[in-house]
């Protein structure tokens, strides 16, 4: 599944390193990027690249929460649920972006273009309330910002 | 030595125990689930909380987490450790089912225990339980996983312990997952254990399931008789059945566990074809028929053709009993001495092993996992002595170094260096060793110390570089010679254990460790010398001078190499007598009579014999350890094969159906006493016994219960002497 | 008294020509050619350089547990993770002025011989992890970083680890096994991390501002430290995060020890209109709720020991009198329930039974009997493997102690009385 120029630039970089297994989220990050999500055949072949067994991986890769094993739309909208966001109108805001992509959480929409989930407390609690979409955040939310950040995502 | 209170009760330790292995020492048991003594501690499940009154330590504390210190006092029944114990039962109980009617852990079952142990019987979550899906993991073990309390001991035992990474843990917080990547059997050999190690009942027997609860078992402590290591076990059988077998704690051999040939590998005893009538010519008869048939015939042949004219064969899977019962009746009659092997080199090699063990340098499965360094010649543990490969990773856990000499690399859960020598020069390798070693001054440093560095269960089967075998065994204090007898021969057996004597120095215990080919190997060598194996006894028996064959369990015909040779051998015979407990080749001739594969055919008589989970009996293991097992139930028909699986038949009868089968020993009692017209009816285990102690020169003061760490070496007991009959060719 | 804050600008981070023209990197070439490694220590010590990370554990003192005769490699770890509900002061660091930091790590570094240097960063802080990665570069390319710094025969280089989200990759046992590409669990010393962390070599690990407090001690002195602070006892400067119903949410570089009613009021604008002070949390959401009767309290680590508190990450959420706190501790219990790394009961399953009860109770279906329970799991929760369980606890305990009667109110009316 990965092209050989890639797969040749990952060998070296975990190469590069004393333990191949370090690597391991880092590869799984770059391909997760690439293809947007860790599908089982991607998994197999991040284990063969460092040397573990698709469980180790697995057993990584299911423990946190930026890790894809499931299909994804093109662009993943975090909502943050952290206390400060729920504070400041962080329901207004979930219940726009309910109500116009038409998903829930755990949902993706027809068009594959957005999944939607929440997340904890991203850190930009003097932005409140704020959402993450493909690692950039997004803050001080109204439904007019939301309509905008979401229409120059294709 | 420090010294502490637990409970009032005063106790000195080891310096290091944990309080919870410190309680257990003085009698009490602080409840746990994710504490193991084989696995440690880690303090997940927060179970063996108790109250530090006083001490170095204060307070509520983990009982596994905190080493016993000088001047500590300890309650494990203050009320705040049993009420925050229960709370911990409480918030396991939220998720876990009310399943226990139909789980097959029910009566046994460690969360039972606790949670009844611990008071919580009400209740109060209103939540919905956690659910999970299953996996299929293979046809041993049964993956429930609704039932996990996350004690994280299965991952613990099948990572960190066996080393092997398909089985672990998965998803993280109150999702934590514990199986495998996608369904699919277990990789591991010893994953049985998952069973024994789980404490309720996510990973349960199964092959066993459904077959009854552990209430309902006969149980027995017996030994698995799958290689010579000998490991100990606990049978359980129910109907007449054997239904499962457990590992069971033995620090000496196998510690707490065993490997899953050990625990699956029972199908024999409840094999539908099992011999359980006496046969003469695949005709069913009375055992007194069989007996009376043989005697005479055998009468006849030694009367006419001399006593030359008669061989027997046992091997290396029966008892010492039976082997030593079958010297006694060679003996008794003048007839040929009896041998135990198949072939002439496996002779060789066992008995050149057996008499190289000396009480300085024997060592147990249990001192492996206490070496620095190992030296391992000529063996696949995991093929021909599984728990060794176990055990020799728990020594490299704790730092020791592995070498293999082997000229192909063997599959091992466990790094190690790989020096391929050619078989061609590997004694001469082990003679130059010995020589360079025995000749250098000693010196202090210690190969762990000096060596850490290439310590690592990460990387299994990664051969990283090491210094000289000679000077790495140089600086060990406790290096071990692991020796096959398989694939070498006896030179290399011998170099082995010249290195292992010759090293041996002020600061150097060397431990010398043989793995030989059965459970009885090493009393076969004892009950063979003066005998000849098949391979040599063949020719006799082709040109006639051999007119009658006694196999006891043993099956030559089914194992000598060239099939077309036996055939033709057997139909020389006259007469040919067959005990055993197996549906074997020499019994049952794959469902045709001798006399439709061979003609013409001698007589063929079969006598079923009883297996060790029938009768006791006595196995001498590869570092010489005599062990017995128990019975565990009567032989007969299992009750399922009765009555085709249905339910047992509610009409009774006096007798047990298919219970024609004697021990091999008793047999052979009986006919040494009808040959001598001697009264048969009286020879108990206890005489036989009474007569291997006189022909071993030991005293055995019980002898009808042999105490388990009883070593029978050839320096200690006296025997004929086992020479070596032929040079390795 | 901007001192971390001294080259902050709106909008974009000072440059590596920024941070050396206010003395950046000086303190770096004293440590490697003025002062022996236990020197350095030493005015870290001296300093009472508190940990930042939320334990305030004397700097100094965690470099002195790394034995002359330790193994190498060792690591020096950069604890970017802040993923304390609240905290955003790391990141707000990172992008005014990433030299400092950089700069303590190589100082820690060659206190300890750390040759491997990591910046451990959360998944949300992208942006942070690209400005670490290009200012390393900056200063590998200065002679700061890489082989034999400044001539001194001391080498070190500095990679970005970015976790893939968890909360409990924060603490720092659990870090370690994270940057080894093990799943995180936090493990119990000894032997301690000094002793054996990332691959069993020595490790040090400091949060963000603690290593950009470790230039400015070495250039000015560990006395010219602790006069920083408002509080006789403390030392140094505090980045105060400020949010929730004020004004002018943010972070604050303030004295430590400076009082909570002048963070709230002078800094972040105070409450906004309508709005009055109920109660804040002050150091994260695992730190307990103040409710007004602190509303004067000195912010540092021993004021707020002294008053049963604990100031955490210093990081403000200012809950106003229309907001529920029982939901609030909900929300937060929601959060720690499921960033729990599922290794130890209490935590594991005790987590989402509070959430059960809470859910309850802030939906009208609670009952008498529910208060004694959580008290009870409250105390029992803070008998954990690591600090998470401990700390999820505390706003539900701070709740019990000093808004039981907001919660007696969601049982008696049958439904949340704010709603
Ligand atoms: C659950 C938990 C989460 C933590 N998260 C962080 C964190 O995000 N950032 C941080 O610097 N320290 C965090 N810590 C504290 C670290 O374990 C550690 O004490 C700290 O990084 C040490 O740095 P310091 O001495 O500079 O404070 C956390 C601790 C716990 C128990
Ligand atoms: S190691 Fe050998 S003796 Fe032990 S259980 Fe396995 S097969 Fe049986
Ligand atoms: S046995 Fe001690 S915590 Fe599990």
């Amino acid at each position: 599944m990965i092209p050989d120029d890639l797969k040749e630039t990952l060998q070296r970089q975990i190469a590069a390193t004393d333990h191949p297994r370090e690597q391991v989220m880092d590869v799984v990050f770059i391909l997760q990027d690439r293809f947007g999500y860790l599908s089982d055949p991607l998994l197999e072949e991040v284990a063969a690249l460092v040397g573990m067994t698709p469980l180790e991986v697995e057993e990584i890769a299911t423990f946190y929460e930026f890790i894809y094993r499931k299909p994804v739309g093109r662009h993943v909208i975090h909502v943050c649920d952290g206390v400060v966001c729920w504070m400041l109108e962080y329901q207004s805001v979930l219940d726009y972006l309910r109500s116009k992509l038409g998903i829930d959480y755990g949902q993706t929409t027809d068009d594959g273009r957005f999944t939607l989930l929440p997340t904890c407390c991203l850190g930009y609690c003097d932005r409140a309330p704020a959402m993450m979409i493909d690692r950039k955040i997004y803050g001080r939310l109204t439904p007019e910002r939301i309509d905008e950040i979401l229409g120059k995502l294709r | 030595m420090p010294k502490l209170m637990i409970d009032d009760r005063k106790i000195e330790v080891a310096p290091g125990v944990k309080v919870i292995a410190a309680a257990e020492q003085a009698g009490i048991v602080i409840p746990r689930f994710c504490y193991h003594p084989a696995l440690g501690s880690v303090g997940a499940c927060r179970l063996c909380a108790v109250k530090f009154l006083d001490g170095p330590v204060r307070g509520l504390q983990m009982s596994c987490m905190v080493e016993a210190r000088d001047g500590m006092v300890i309650s494990s029944t203050d009320d705040e450790a049993v009420d925050f114990r229960r709370f911990v039962i409480e918030l396991l109980m939220r998720n876990h089912p009310h399943d226990c009617p139909v789980c097959d852990e029910g009566g046994y079952c460690l969360l039972q225990d606790e949670t009844i142990a611990g008071g919580h019987a009400m209740r109060r979550s209103m939540g919905k339980k956690r659910t999970h899906r299953d996996q299929y993991i293979g046809e041993l073990v049964q993956h429930e996983m609704n039932r996990c309390i996350q004690c994280y001991r299965c991952q613990r035992f099948y990572q960190d312990y066996c080393g092997y990474r398909d089985f672990g843990v998965m998803g993280s917080a109150s999702r934590v997952y514990f199986g495998r990547y996608a369904d699919g059997a277990l990789e591991n050999p010893f994953s049985g254990n998952l069973i024994d190690i789980c404490p309720t009942g996510v990973l349960t027997d199964k092959p066993a399931r459904f077959k009854g609860r552990r209430w309902d078992f006969q149980r027995a402590p017996s030994i698995c008789i799958h290689c010579s290591l000998g490991c100990s076990i606990t049978v359980n059988a129910r109907y007449r059945e054997l239904v499962r077998v457990e590992a069971r704690r033995n620090d000496d051999i196998n510690g707490h566990f065993i490997c899953d040939r050990g625990r699956y590998g029972f199908a024999f005893a409840n094999h539908p074809d099992r011999p359980r009538q006496a046969r003469i010519n695949g005709r069913d008869t009375s055992y007194e028929e069989a007996i009376q048939t043989t005697t005479q015939r055998l009468s006849e042949i030694a009367r006419t053709l001399g006593p030359d004219s008669i061989a027997c064969l046992s091997s290396s899977r029966a008892g010492v009993e039976t082997q030593m019962s079958l010297k006694f009746l060679t003996r008794s009659q003048g007839w040929r001495q009896p041998g135990c092997f198949v072939d002439r080199s496996e002779q060789n090699s066992v008995t050149a092993a057996v008499g190289r063990l000396t009480p300085e340098r024997v060592v147990s499965l249990g001192e492996i996992e206490k070496a620095d360094l190992i030296l391992v010649i000529g063996v696949d543990p995991i093929l021909e002595a599984p728990m060794l490969a176990l055990a020799m990773r728990q020594a490299q856990r704790a730092g020791a170094g592995i070498i293999i000499l082997n000229p192909q690399p063997v599959s091992v859960p466990f790094a190690y260096d790989h020096r391929p020598i050619s078989p061609d020069d590997l004694c001469s390798t082990l003679q130059k060793w010995t020589r360079s070693i025995s000749s250098q001054t000693r010196t202090e440093s210690h190969f762990v110390e000096k060596h850490e560095e290439y310590r690592g269960p990460e990387t299994p089967s990664v051969p990283c570089p090491l210094p000289p075998v000679d000077s790495l065994l140089q600086n060990s204090r406790r290096p071990m010679i692991v020796c096959g007898t398989n694939i070498v021969g006896t030179a290399i057996i011998h170099a082995a254990a010249d290195l292992a004597r010759d090293i041996h120095s002020d600061c150097r215990f060397p431990g010398l460790f043989y793995v030989l080919p059965g459970p009885n190997a090493f009393g076969a060598a004892f009950a063979s010398a003066g005998g000849k194996s098949f391979s040599d006894i063949l020719p006799d028996i082709e040109t006639g001078n051999i007119k009658a064959l006694i196999l006891v369990e043993a099956d030559p015909i089914f194992q000598f190499p060239d099939q077309e040779r036996v055939k033709n051998a057997v139909k020389q015979l006259d007469l040919l007598v067959v005990l055993d407990y197996v549906p074997s080749r020499s019994v049952g001739f794959a469902g045709q009579s001798l006399a439709e594969m061979v003609s013409p055919a001698p007589l063929h008589v079969v006598i079923p014999t009883l297996t060790h989970f029938e009768t006791q009996a006595s196995f001498i293991n590869q570092e010489g350890r005599l062990q017995q097992t128990t019975p565990v139930h009567v032989n007969g028909l299992p009750m399922s094969q009765l009555t085709g699986g249905k339910h047992p038949p509610r009409k009774f009868r006096s007798d047990v159906p298919g219970a024609g089968a004697r021990a091999a020993w008793q047999v052979l009692s009986e006919l040494e006493a009808v040959l001598s017209s001697t009264p048969a009816d009286s020879i108990t285990f206890a005489d036989i016994w009474y007569r291997i102690g006189l022909a071993w020169n030991i005293s055995v003061e019980n002898r009808t219960e042999i105490p388990g760490n009883l070593r029978i070496l050839s320096t200690t007991v006296e025997s004929e002497p086992m020479t070596e009959h032929y040079r390795d060719d | 008294m901007q001192i971390l804050f001294q080259n902050r600008q709106p909008d974009r981070i000072a440059s590596l020509e920024e941070y050396r023209n206010s003395g950046g990197y000086e303190a770096l070439t004293l440590a490697l050619k003025k002062y022996t490694r236990a020197e350095v220590q030493q005015l870290a010590l001296d300093a009472v350089l508190l940990g930042r990370g939320g334990a305030g554990f004397p700097a100094g003192r965690k470099w002195m547990t790394v034995a002359e005769s330790a193994p190498f490699p060792r690591y020096m770890v950069c604890n970017a993770d802040e993923m304390e509900p609240g905290t955003f002061k790391d990141r707000v660091l990172i992008h005014t002025d990433p030299h400092q930091i950089i700069e303590g790590m190589i100082i820690v570094g060659y206190s300890v011989l750390a040759e491997k240097g990591i910046v451990f960063i959360r998944t949300s802080y992208e942006n942070a992890a690209r400005i670490m990665e290009q200012e390393i570069v900056r200063a590998k390319e200065a002679g700061f970083l890489g082989k034999n710094i400044l001539g001194s025969g001391f080498s070190m280089e500095i990679a970005v680890h970015r976790s893939a989200g968890r909360y409990i990759c924060g603490e720092n046992t659990a870090q370690m096994r994270a940057i080894e590409g093990k799943r995180a669990n936090p493990t119990q010393p000894p032997p301690y991390a000094t002793e054996k962390g990332i691959w069993g070599l020595p490790t040090v690990t400091h949060n963000v501002e603690t290593l950009a407090c470790i230039p400015h001690i070495l250039r000015h002195g560990p006395e010219w430290f602790k006069s920083l602070a408002a509080t006789p006892t403390a030392a140094g400067t505090k980045l105060y995060c400020v949010s929730g119903r004020v004004n002018r949410p943010g972070c604050f570089e303030l004295p430590m020890g400076t009082r909570l009613s002048e963070i709230i009021e002078d800094h972040a604008g105070g409450m906004q209109e309508g709005y009055q002070f109920k109660a804040c949390l002050p150091g994260g959401a695992s730190t307990r709720f103040l409710p007004k009767s602190f509303y004067d309290i000195e912010m540092d680590f021993d004021a707020m020991k002294q008053a049963g508190h604990r100031l955490g990450t210093g990081s403000i959420i200012v809950f106003d009198h229309k907001t529920c706190l029982v939901a609030a501790t909900l929300n937060m219990i929601e959060f720690f329930a499921r960033e729990s790394c599922g290794w130890c009961t209490p935590c594991r399953e005790g987590l989402p039974y509070i959430r059960e009860i809470l859910s309850r109770i802030e939906s009208g279906e609670g009952c008498n009997d529910d208060i004694p329970q959580l008290r009870r799991m409250c105390r029992y929760l803070c008998n954990t493997y690591c600090a998470l369980a401990p700390g999820a606890v505390s706003p539900v305990e701070s709740l019990l102690t000093y808004f039981e009667d907001d919660v007696q109110e969601h049982i008696r009316q049958r439904k949340c009385p704010f709603k």
